[in-house]
């Protein structure tokens, strides 16, 4: 059995957060430059009310559109690669390597391919989690039992019926371990695509608050990439706990 | 041995080199005979040969980057380990801290660039700053993984000889996490360099990302391609390093 890592619950762990930012901030008297109290973060969040709703609701769609389609095109490739030999050997160890390269450069040529679209920062987020899914759906799919498979075609299973009834079932925990790397990839990739010059979006505020030095408002926009950052991988580890209960043996 | 080191070493490399060879073969056709502009797609040739003839102003660039990513990585892997040992050690620290780690992790890292910048200014500390703050996160969730893969009925035959948590830690616990550490290490050096580059974009007076984030400004996109083909080369030797190690310091497995 192999113990899972016992983290403390995200609603826990925002409560406590919220607590000592009321309780240490005046107790230790941290000056607003570096954190400012909470209440002067709410009020800020409080005036800029209906940017930020919106600039949310778009980085939001940005990351889960680049998410949906990377995690496609990732679980297609892992698929290809554990299909086929040649193409592991090749092409796997540069995508394995990839993941280090700092990807976030070609968002400046991405830009230039797209324009300023929403279109753009879909395909950096992509981009982005792209490659974790790849990697993890080739895993999951080489760890399957041979047996298991010689036992599925001695019953008379055809290849359709061992990747849908075997394979994927077995793989997708580790698919799902790759996703929710993904996930916050692609919040990167939408944030960061947006610096490169748009007018929406949680990226765009940041990029604003910079150079007007707005303390406030840098710590607005971290708790709400925060909270959006935890909707996004709450949402697939809930659906990970409800649809794929199994663990691998 | 020797010989069949570098016979397995040739095995594994030369189906990538072949697939890269093959890659770059397709783009420079397809741009050749597709008459692709410049400013869209430069060929693999043109971006070689830039990035040869600019190489002083990208390796200076490149040098910077280097350094904050693996000084921001040394630094965020000795804070992450402490941290684990810490929560380890003293149980309280852990309820007490655990979440607020939790909470700052969900926030993705560059988020913090704008603030790390109005700290610690535009020169090298705001990178390192960042860097060290993505490491730290991935390398103390993988060591507290790590940690409590050991079983219990280890640390009691071991406590039953009289070791002190301490003892236990550094002889049982720690070599067990270690798999799990160097994953986190691996994916913490990842993660500094795209950090670095990302805080450098944002504002720096040297680095690679100061140099593609201006050369795009200036719609220069050989200059862009080719800090890119220099990082990404720099990673991957990073890369290959961090593999090596990796075989050195685990050999348990």
């Amino acid at each position: 059995m192999k113990r899972h890592l016992p983290l403390a619950h995200p609603a826990t762990a925002l409560v406590m957060a919220t607590c000592a930012w009321l309780v240490l901030v005046p107790l230790l008297g941290v000056p607003p430059r570096y954190l400012p109290s909470l209440g002067r973060v709410v009020a800020d969040a409080i005036s800029v009310w209906p940017e930020l709703l919106n600039s949310f609701l778009r980085t939001l769609s940005e990351a889960v559109l680049g998410f949906l389609a990377g995690a496609a095109l990732g679980i297609a490739f892992g698929v290809a690669f554990a299909r086929s030999r040649v193409l592991e050997r090749s092409v796997l160890p540069l995508f394995i390597a990839l993941q280090s390269v700092p990807v976030i450069a070609f968002g400046a040529v991405v830009v230039i391919w797209f324009g300023n679209s929403l279109l753009s920062k879909v395909m950096i987020a992509l981009y982005l989690s792209f490659f974790p899914v790849a990697v993890s759906t080739l895993r999951g799919l080489q760890a399957i039992d041979e047996k298991r498979v010689a036992l599925f075609l001695s019953f008379g299973a055809n290849r359709m019926q061992v990747f849908w009834r075997l394979a994927l079932p077995t793989a997708l925990p580790s698919i799902f371990t790759g996703l929710k790397l993904a996930v916050s990839l692609s919040l990167i990739g939408a944030i960061v695509g947006e610096w490169f010059g748009d007018t929406v979006g949680l990226g765009v505020m940041l990029l604003q608050a910079l150079y007007f030095e707005q303390v406030e408002r840098i710590w607005v926009l971290i708790v709400v990439c925060g909270l959006l950052g935890t909707l996004l991988y709450g949402l697939l580890a809930f659906i990970e706990r409800k649809y794929v209960w199994w663990r691998p043996a | 041995m020797v010989a069949s080191r570098l016979n397995a070493l040739l095995n594994a490399c030369l189906p990538v080199v072949f697939a890269i060879f093959v890659m770059g073969f397709v783009w420079e056709v397809a741009v050749a005979f597709g008459e692709v502009p410049q400013y869209v797609l430069p060929s693999p040739s043109g971006i070689i040969a830039a990035a040869v003839q600019r190489f002083p102003q990208i390796a200076d660039g490149l040098w910077i980057t280097t350094f904050e990513a693996l000084a921001g990585f040394a630094v965020g892997s000795v804070i992450g380990l402490a941290l684990a040992c810490l929560f380890l050690l003293v149980p309280p620290t852990r309820a007490l801290l655990l979440p607020l780690v939790v909470a700052l992790n969900n926030v993705p890292s560059i988020a913090f660039v704008p603030l790390a910048l109005l700290w610690f200014g535009m020169g090298p500390a705001s990178k390192i700053a960042i860097a060290a703050l993505a490491v730290s996160f991935a390398v103390l969730l993988a060591a507290l993984e790590g940690f409590s893969r050991t079983e219990d009925g280890q640390v009691n035959l071991l406590r039953s000889f009289g070791a002190n948590r301490l003892a236990i830690l550094w002889r049982l616990r720690l070599p067990a996490a270690m798999p799990s550490i160097i994953t986190g290490l691996r994916i913490g050096l990842a993660r500094s360099t795209i950090a670095v580059i990302v805080a450098e974009m944002l504002g720096a007076y040297k680095g690679i990302g100061q140099i593609v984030y201006r050369a795009t400004a200036e719609m220069d996109s050989l200059t862009v391609w080719s800090a890119i083909l220099v990082s990404s080369a720099t990673s991957l030797a990073l890369y290959g390093l961090l593999v090596l190690i990796d075989r050195r310091l685990v050999w348990w497995q």
